[in-house]
This record gives C-alpha cells, structure tokens and sequence, in this order.
C-alpha cells in the first residue's frame, strides 16, 4: 500500500469513529457520551486556560521518573548479574515472586510511604518499570550470541568490553520490546495512582470530572491520556529505529501493533 | 620441521562432554591426540565431519576446558584439566577464525575489522593503515561502511580473516573458514590466504574436512580418526611454493597423496 494511501484510509477510519462515537451521544444522550465536538472545544478550553498542560506534565513526570527509578537498574542489574550465576540463581525466584505481584496493589502503600504528591505516584510506575525491564533485558543477555562473546574473548577483549561491545548491542532489541510493553503500563499506573489519592494529573482530572458528572471533562482527558501516549511510543520507536540501524531493512521493528501482510 | 622444538605441542588429550538431558551419554569427542606444529608452519588437518576438529581447536583457543592430556606452548603448559580458569586466545597468542563469520552484525565491516584492536587498546595511525591495507589486499575497500548483512557471504568470510590477521597473533587457528561458500569464492580466498601467509607467515593450524583444501593449502597434513578423535596418519605435503590452488590438481603428487588420504578416510 502506498503511503498517501494510507493516510487517505486512516483519515476515513478516522471519521468513522468520530461518527460512531457521536452515534453514541445520540443513542445514550450527552449526558453520558460527551459529544465530539463538546470534548473538543473542552480540551482547547483546557489548553488555553493551562490546566491541560499542568495535569499532562504531572503523569508524564510521573510516568518519566518511575521510568528512570525502574528502568535504569532493571537493565543493569542482568548485566551485573551475567559472571554472577550463583547469585543470579539465589535472586531468581524473587525477581519472579515480584514480577506476578499486582503491583496496582501498592499504590495504597506507596501514598502511606510517600505522601500524595508526585513521589508516590514514581515509586509506582517504577514497581512495575523495574520488573518488566529486569526481565526483558535478561533475556536479552541470556540470549547473547555465544560465538560472538568466545570471538570476542580470543581478540582480547575483558568482560568490561565484552558487555559493552558484544552483550549489550545484543541485548537492546530486547530491551526495547520491555520498553515498549512498559510504556502504556507506566502512564496506565501513574494514573491510577492519580485517580487513588492526588490533586494533580490527568488521572486527577479524570477522577474529579466523574466526580462532579462532567462526562465532557472525563472524555478529554482520556483524549489527551490517548494522545500522550501515542506521541511517547513514537518517540520510543524514533529512537529504537535509530539505535538498531545496522539492521537488514526488513528486520527493522515494526512500528504497527497489528500487520497484514 | 623435525629438530627444532615445536612451537604448539598437544600430548595426550582428551575432551569428553558430559551426558545432558536431551542427549543421553557422555561420549569422548576426542582422545589420545598428540601431534606438534613447528613455528611458522602451515598444518591442515582433515577427518570425517563431527570427529572432534573444532573441539580440538577450541581446546587449544582455550574457549573450552580439557578433559584430559596437555597443550603446551612455546614449552609452556596452556592447557590441562588442572590449569584452572581459561584465558581465551593465551593473551592474543592464538587468532581463531570459525566456521561462522562471526561478524558482529552492528558494527560496519571496518569497525568489525578494528574489533580487535579496540579491545586490545593499540588503535593507532599505523594499525588502522595496516587494516586499510588488508583490506584492499582481499578487495574490500570501498566496503568499509557497509554492515555484514550488507556484504556477501565471501566478503563475510575475508572480513573474519582479515579481523584476525590484523592484530598479528603468532598462531592461526581456521576452522573449516571457507566451509560454506561456492567453489570459486573458495578458491580465491584459499589464494587469498595463501598470498598473506607468504607475506608475513604465521603457524597455521587449518582443519577442513576437504582433501584438496587440506593439500593446497599445507605444509603437512593429519588424518584424524573419527570421534573419540586421534591422528590416524601425518603426511608431508612436498608441493612447491607458491602453488597456484586453482590448477593444484595438475600438480605432480597430488593425485597420490589424494588417493591416499581419501582411502584411509574411508
């Protein structure tokens, strides 16, 4: 299919969903369904006076710092834990005891550790970052071409480099694909956080709107929760396609979720 | 070759893989294998595939552990089962160009060539024109930037010796290099290979499961039994150098020694 083509079909698809959703209104009545255009006008509203951006900023810091609390140490630690398989094997069954706990269940504890405000909301994300990047970077060390690390040895090369040429290179299309998984989970969890105990976030806002029955409120936000969302995956994927450019071009990561062939 | 000490001597060894679950017995790939290389000698050795060549090779590139018997180099113990922690390569002693290319896929053809280098600390002015000049010298320049999935399978394998050959190590282990390439990239390459050994030459221990490589290309060549793996024969290859391997089949002596180690590879 050809580009231009495809924008013409997503366009189409587009304002098919626009008017089913304003089927929905008519069917349901706004009052239930907030009307396109109502929630429109809404967010522009909320951009203008500001609170949109002071909310988006309050997940997205939330959503960033957990990122960088939980993943940061979730990819270095297989790498320190890749000529220590004694203890990697002592820690094993706790690294996966804290992967299959809901980590949503935190959240109340987290707001009794760290308070209401944005450190709750990091400590969260950061649970769940951790353990999804944890187990994707370790398998992509584990995965390490094993010709390529004993070539690597003979050269001359010490375990230092050896990591860093060979292991790491390796190992980040795996890190990318946690990378990818963790991204929806992270904004996903700073919003509940928000949603749970906050006064700030598009969670928050979403929550309070309920609150007061102001669906058209409530829907923007989702909108703008959707927006960020696709806006951060495209810059995940910017930068993925960047770091694996030595690629064949038909190995390159799929950006689409969905692919007919 | 006989008189002066040998430069790669192996006495006795013996490797044996433990049983695993999927692969029901332990079973020797190699044993009772004693052979030595003289310095700046080009050994090929030939046997029946699976019969323990590039165990052997790895055992002495000390990529894998010794069950049994000793490799000594330059009279000094290097490998043993009691010689503790491997030192892959013995200190850039040993290059080692495998059956895969080995190429590590994100770097360029130049990066991968510079790899050792890189690792080893000493990327200078002088080394990285040494590489410039081994590179033209396979006919690669002009591919410097492109990536190995970018390149053919014949320029993957001239990278991987040129990737070797660029750091020096006084001893070259090949295992079966131009395996898996059609007879005419083959050929050239064992030119090739030829053509840089006579410029600087190095010991060469080359294992290939090809008669005609094994006589082509060496000084000697053993015959390996099939696994557990020892020299069955040893034979001197008298062939005058430099050979020309394309026509090596008209050479005088060829056909017999062909003859001979084909029947006792039978």
């Amino acid at each position: 299919m050809s580009p231009g083509r495809a924008v013409r079909d997503r366009i189409t698809v587009a304002i098919a969903v626009l008017a089913a959703w304003q089927l929905g209104t008519l069917v349901f009545g706004a009052h239930w369904v907030s009307p396109p255009l109502a929630t429109g006008q809404r967010l522009l509203q909320l951009l203008a006076n500001g609170e949109l951006r002071r909310h988006t900023e309050f997940t997205l810091a939330a959503a960033v710092g957990g990122f960088l609390v939980g993943g940061v140490p979730g990819a270095l630690i297989p790498f320190a834990l890749r000529r220590a398989s004694r203890l990697a094997a002592i820690l094993d069954p706790y690294f996966v005891a804290g992967y299959g706990m809901p980590k949503l269940a935190l959240a109340p504890l987290f707001i009794l550790w760290f308070g209401i405000g944005l450190a709750s909301k990091v400590a969260l994300v950061g649970s769940i970052v951790f353990f999804l990047i944890l187990f994707a970077t370790a398998a992509g060390v584990r995965g390490a071409d094993r010709r390529l690390v004993a070539m690597a040895r003979v050269a001359g090369a010490s375990e230092q480099m050896v990591a860093r040429h060979v292991v790491w290179p390796g190992a980040v299309p795996y890190i990318f694909a946690g990378l990818k998984i963790s991204l929806s989970y992270a904004i996903g969890a700073a919003v509940v956080g928000e949603m749970i105990s906050s006064n700030r976030g598009l969670g928050y806002l979403i929550q309070a709107a309920s609150q007061d029955f102001d669906t058209t409120t409530v829907f923007a936000g989702l909108v703008a929760l959707t927006v960020l969302i696709v806006v951060v995956n495209e810059l995940v994927q910017t930068a993925e396609r960047w770091l694996l450019r030595w690629r064949p071009v038909d190995a390159q990561p799929e950006g689409r979720l969905v692919t007919v062939a | 070759m006989s008189g002066a000490a040998p430069l790669l001597e192996v006495r006795g060894l013996g490797k044996r893989f433990e049983a695993r679950a999927g692969r029901a017995e332990a079973f020797w790939a190699i044993r009772d294998l004693s052979f030595s290389v003289a310095d700046r000698e080009f050994l090929t050795i030939v046997g029946p595939s699976g019969s323990g060549k590039s165990t052997l090779l790895n055992l002495i590139a000390q990529i894998d552990s010794t069950t049994e018997g000793e490799v000594r180099f330059r009279d000094q113990l290097i490998a043993s089962p009691t010689a503790g922690t491997l030192r892959p390569g013995w200190d850039r002693q040993f290059g080692y160009v495998t059956q895969d290319d080995t190429l590590l896929p994100w770097r360029t053809l130049l990066e991968n060539v510079l790899f050792p280098l890189r690792v080893q600390n000493r990327l200078s002015t002088d080394m990285r024109e040494r590489a410039a000049g081994l590179l033209h010298a396979v006919g690669l320049e002009g591919f410097e930037r492109h990536y190995p999935h970018e390149l053919s399978g014949g320029m993957r394998k001239r990278a991987a010796l040129i990737r070797t050959l660029v750091y020096d190590p006084p001893v070259i282990l090949m295992d079966e290099p131009f395996g898996a390439l059609d007879a005419q990239t083959r050929t050239q390459l064992q030119e090739d290979l030829l053509r840089l050994w006579n410029l600087g030459r190095k010991t060469i221990v080359f294992v290939t499961h090809d008669i005609a490589e094994a006589i082509a290309l060496g000084d000697r060549t053993l015959v390996f039994t099939r696994a557990p793996a020892h020299v069955h024969s040893e034979h001197a290859i008298p062939l005058a150098r430099p050979r020309d391997v394309a026509s090596i089949y008209t050479v005088d002596g060829f056909a017999d020694l062909h003859a001979a180690i084909r029947k006792e590879l039978a």
